[in-house]
């Protein structure tokens, strides 16, 4: 809401120009104020600069005290960010970035999640077009789904163990430190994502569509893969990787599941163990220290802004085309 | 092709009273029924019902056939929507030939997209299309599948005045030898397209006769109301009748064009005047009620004038026949 409303304040306070005057007043403070020793003293100078953008907007007073405070939240979120990257060592960047282990890492990062992705939309699509159609009792479902995002992930480790490990539906899988454990973990973790993104996805369409396929002779089958997913498919592709996204962060669950993980490594042609890449790095951090650990996450983090600007381009074009 | 409707459903949503619909008619092949009604009286439920989108008591019969428990995709009826309905993601030309996959016995797409004028639009998709050439596009998509019978819910409702009027006499000319079940709240489109007319009320037909019978001769109140006629009570316009005769509680139904000014009749004041594309429309109060009339030479507001209803065009309706 707050953004809504700030991105109304300065499209009427002004053009690119203004923001551009802004934006470099602002780096100018910052850099004075972080050359000096002093940045904390740039937050000061950063709400002060919010809220009389605020004041200056068409909603006056208002204006100027939710600027004020929606800028304390934009400074939590980016302030570590733009210290991280001034304080990375390049030197340990470049390292971690030649080490063979963080490339196992980044491998199993990807392919992991990428894996529990495919199978939370193999299954969670034909849930999602379900509960977008609706049905009796469809509360209890709804809530199973949403599960994951309510428990805790270390619960939802011992959960995984529970139902899938030694005792559980099948006692012949193993999946402790194994990738199916891994997948696993991160599919009940990320599912919500993938069936309510896909659902959203089938909701958005007019059910006037289903029914003219319907009756010039698709049968329901066919009016779903010829109607219903192509026009999903944003939602579809959008809860695809959002559930890839929230896998690749995952670190409760695996770390109880899968702390250590052992899989097919084609680049060695030859099994290999490495960690997700969370897990990978509070490693990192408690044996080696902040600055090597600051080296891996700024890898994983160009790897997930990467996500991030994917998954936004496809957000934009919705908003762009339209229902 | 022939279709015979009986069916009874219910249906609720969230925050609403359950809504019934029970209706029996007949559409003889070739024939266009158009089931006239105000919104909200059932028409569209009583069009996907008999398309088969919702679950029903009764029979739906094809050609003599029962359908009832037939799916939507087994039944070949075509469905033109109010909202067109096309397929965003396709072509102008995959709607048209969407269906004719699963109809072997279909029509050619691009004889239809020729036949009605579209084929300049067979590659653009339907968000750049006017409503205009939506709606034919969505007609030639249910043509294509040559359907037992055409359903049409409200299809030129969406579109601008001219628009809908150029394609409300090219569609009596599509769907001229077509069995087709219409349904409209429009009664010049009724009058234009129908070779029957059945009115719709609260889920119920209340009346089904030819656009003249229905017209000329509504069978209650509302019809008359809805259809664009007079309805007054007899007691108030009694001197309007030839021979003066009325019943308590009776009411005289009469369409506006029918109403006589200036020769003989019951008195009654001219309350409002305006100009209309043929002649004037003039509103004449009597005793707090008023009928409406046209008349090439209007009289001043303020008024008084005389009135006659020609005895072989007033309807004497009982307020009892309404259920109101």
């Amino acid at each position: 809401m707050s953004s809504v409303r700030q991105g109304v304040a300065i499209g009427t306070a002004g053009k690119a120009s203004v923001v551009l005057a802004v934006v470099t007043a602002q780096a100018i403070a910052f850099g004075a104020c972080y050359l000096a020793g002093v940045p904390t003293l740039y937050l000061g100078v950063a709400i002060l600069t919010g809220a009389f953008l605020g004041w200056r907007s068409d909603l006056g007073w208002f204006g100027l005290g939710i600027a004020a405070f929606g800028v304390v939240l934009l400074l939590a979120l980016g302030m570590p960010l733009v210290l991280f990257v001034l304080r990375l060592e390049p030197d340990l960047v470049a390292e971690a970035a030649l080490s063979p282990d963080v490339h196992r890492m980044l491998y199993l990062t990807i392919y992991g999640p990428l894996l529990a992705a495919l199978v939370a939309l193999l299954f969670g699509v034909p849930l999602a077009f379900l509960l977008a159609r609706g049905f009796a009792g469809q509360a209890i479902v709804e809530s199973l789904v949403d599960l994951p995002l309510v428990v805790p992930h270390s619960v939802a480790g011992i959960l995984i163990l529970f139902g899938f490990g030694r005792r559980g539906l099948f006692p012949e899988l193993s999946i402790l430190t194994t990738t199916v454990g891994l997948v696993l973990a991160l599919t009940f973790v990320s599912s919500p994502y993938a069936v309510n993104a896909a659902r959203e996805g089938f909701e958005a369409i007019d059910d006037r569509l289903e029914y003219a396929a319907r009756s010039h002779g698709a049968s329901p089958f066919e009016s779903f893969r010829r109607v219903q997913v192509p026009l999903a498919a944003r939602g579809i592709l959008t809860g695809g990787l959002l559930a890839w996204a929230r896998s690749v962060s995952e670190f409760g669950a695996v770390a109880v599941v899968a702390y250590s993980v052992r899989f097919f490594y084609p680049v060695a042609w030859q099994e290999s163990v490495s960690q997700l890449a969370p897990v990978f790095i509070y490693n990192t951090y408690t044996s080696q220290g902040l600055a090597e650990a600051g080296a891996v996450s700024a890898i994983l983090l160009l790897l997930s802004g990467a996500v991030f600007l994917a998954i936004r381009s496809i957000a934009y074009d919705d908003a762009r085309v339209g229902p | 092709m022939s279709l015979e409707v009986d069916v009874a459903a219910t249906f609720s949503a969230t925050g609403a009273e359950p809504f019934e619909i029970e209706v029996s008619l007949s559409v003889g092949t070739g024939e266009t029924l158009v089931v006239l009604g105000p919104s909200g009286s059932g028409k569209t439920l009583l069009l996907e019902t008999v398309a088969g989108y919702h679950g029903h008591e009764g029979v739906v019969r094809a050609d003599g056939e029962d359908v009832t428990d037939r799916p939507p995709e087994d039944r070949d009826f075509g469905f033109v929507f109010q909202n067109y309905a096309l397929f965003p993601h396709m072509t102008v030309r995959e709607n048209v030939a969407f269906g004719t996959r699963y109809h072997p016995e279909g029509r050619d797409p691009e004889a239809l997209l020729s036949e009605l004028g579209i084929t300049d639009l067979a590659e653009r998709t339907p968000r750049t299309l006017s409503g205009g050439e939506a709606q034919r596009v969505a007609l030639a998509r249910s043509l294509a599948i040559r359907p037992s019978t055409l359903l049409l819910d409200e299809p030129l409702s969406a579109l601008d005045v001219p628009t809908r009027e150029t394609l409300r006499t090219d569609l009596a000319e599509t769907i001229a030898d077509v069995t087709a079940l219409y349904v409209t709240h429009n009664r010049t489109t009724a009058l234009e397209l129908a070779d029957r007319i059945a009115v719709m009320r609260d889920g119920q037909v209340v009346q089904t006769g030819s656009p003249d019978d229905v017209f000329e001769h509504p069978a209650t109140p509302f019809v008359a109301g809805f259809t664009g006629s007079n309805c007054v009570p007899a007691v108030e316009w009694a001197d309007a009748v030839a021979d003066g005769t009325v019943a308590e509680g009776e009411r005289l139904a009469i369409r506006p064009e029918h109403v006589v000014l200036g020769e003989s009749g019951a008195t009654a004041t001219v309350e409002r005047a305006t100009r209309g594309d043929v002649g004037h429309r003039v509103r004449l109060g009597r005793e707090g009620t008023a009928v409406e009339a046209y008349t090439t030479d209007p009289p001043a507001v303020g008024d008084e004038t005389t009135v006659r209803f020609p005895t072989d065009r007033v309807t004497r309706l009982q307020r009892e026949a309404d259920r109101d």
